[in-house]
């Protein structure tokens, strides 16, 4: 699948880019085409192309906080789950995906 | 930075985008306080109306912050969220050295650029969690506030002293072009230091006895906020519907003598606003003196015409430079739009 992500966590510090690292890292490994964006203290890093956004087939949030720029995704289908789970368990965010 | 230079003006837009509503806010009310007491030879006078003076002071609260959060969002606009320290901290400071809203532009552009270069530095993987919220905040802010009070804000003192001196000197010359140049100070920078010398100096001549030039000061005051609403409402096309609204409080403003109502416009497009509001207030200066207006309170726009001499011509002084402000940026405008659209 082809899929894009934006993780952010309130203090945008550590927890962001463990669960950008861990989704990539697993996505990857699952055969998945996965990018993903971080909105961290840093403001917003890697950040998702038009391109990239129009050709991915699901959203993932994994976000402590309200994600800036949402309209982006209008009308694709949004998976929203903490940032703990993506650090933690990310096998089962992509398994949930169908 | 050069790269940056044609990316200035969204930069500033941002900024602008998020101050609109504070304008409107703190104009609003202001407006509404001001316009609810009696006109006193001191200014409005709000000795027997505690609530419309807390109404006011929540007004004056909301233009406090327009500064610092227009700073803040242009640097947001550049850098991203660790703009935002360094910009509300410049922007705060450009308030304490009276430097005003285009010390506001200067603090908002600088935090951001500071900030932008600080985050090219590579630094090790650890010590990137300290970057965003140590190092950036505290090593912009320093450099956006060194410079706001020690290069840009000594200066703004200095000049201040030496315009008000030279206003001195120009008051017993050509009544005529010292109308003129107080009309451009009292546009210039919308509330901001060179409007407050001439505002004050108006005020200081009120004291004794002379009350023409006040009246000069006074037409200038409301002509910017006034001039650009009307431009939104007589061509609707050419502005966008943040602008229109913008407009709108813009007209209500000018009503009650807030210049400040015209920032949105001029902190959007500096280059073709404000020259435009300072010729169009000089033009209703000149106007004001040649007619003999006299305006015996420390405040302008129409709200004054109780305590202004000769009031015909003072309503008309406000009409011509308001008229003028709003069909000269209107042709500007449409002039740049033509020429994006052979540019594409």
């Amino acid at each position: 699948m082809n899929i894009v992500a934006v993780t952010a966590c309130p203090t945008g510090v550590a927890h962001t880019y463990m669960a950008a690292e861990r989704l990539e890292k697993v996505g990857k490994r699952l055969g998945h085409a996965i990018k993903v964006e971080t909105q961290g203290s840093m403001g917003i890093e890697n950040e998702l192309s038009a391109d990239d956004i129009a050709q991915a087939d699901v959203v993932i949030f994994a976000a402590g906080i309200a994600v800036r720029n949402v309209d982006r995704f209008d009308g694709m289908r949004i998976v929203e789950v903490s940032v703990q789970d993506a650090i933690k368990d990310p096998e089962r965010i992509f398994a949930s995906l169908g | 930075m050069a790269a940056h230079l044609p990316d200035v003006k969204r930069y500033l837009l941002s900024g602008v985008s998020y101050v609109i509503p504070f304008v409107a806010c703190g104009g609003i009310m202001i407006a509404v306080a001001t316009a609810l007491v009696p006109m006193g030879p001191s200014g409005p006078d709000f000795t027997h109306a505690p609530f419309l003076k807390m109404i006011l002071d929540i007004g004056t609260a909301a233009f406090s912050l327009l500064v610092p959060v227009l700073a803040g969002y242009i640097a947001f606009g550049i850098a991203d969220r660790p703009g935002l320290v360094p910009g509300f901290v410049g922007g705060y400071v450009a308030n304490q050295v009276g430097a005003g809203f285009l010390g506001g532009l200067v603090a908002g552009l600088l935090a951001g650029f500071v900030v932008y270069w600080i985050k090219k530095v590579k630094v090790p993987a650890h010590l990137r969690p300290v970057m965003p919220i140590l190092v950036i905040p505290v090593l912009s802010s320093f450099v956006v506030g060194f410079v706001m009070y020690r290069v840009v804000g000594s200066p703004i003192k200095g000049a201040m002293t030496f315009l008000a001196g030279w206003l001195q000197t120009m008051s017993t010359g050509n009544s005529i072009v010292l109308a003129l140049i107080l009309g451009g100070m009292i546009a210039f920078d919308m509330g901001g230091p060179v409007n407050k010398v001439a505002f004050f100096f108006g005020a200081a001549m009120i004291q004794d006895g002379n009350f023409a030039i006040m009246g000069a000061c006074a037409a200038a005051i409301c002509i910017p906020p006034i001039g650009l609403g009307l431009a939104t409402l007589l061509a609707r096309g050419l502005w966008n519907q943040e602008e229109r609204e913008a407009g709108y409080a813009g007209l209500a403003m000018g009503m009650i003598g807030i210049t400040e109502g015209a920032i949105p416009f001029a902190a959007a497009d500096p280059v073709r606003v404000i020259p435009t509001i300072m010729v169009g207030s000089g033009l209703g200066s000149v106007i004001a003196m040649l007619g003999g207006v006299g305006d015996h309170a420390p405040h302008g726009g129409p709200i004054v015409i109780p305590v202004v001499d000769h009031r015909l011509i003072y309503v008309a002084a406000i009409a011509a430079g308001s008229l003028f402000v709003a069909l000269v940026i209107n042709g500007l405008r449409k002039l740049a739009a033509r020429r994006a659209e052979e540019g594409a």
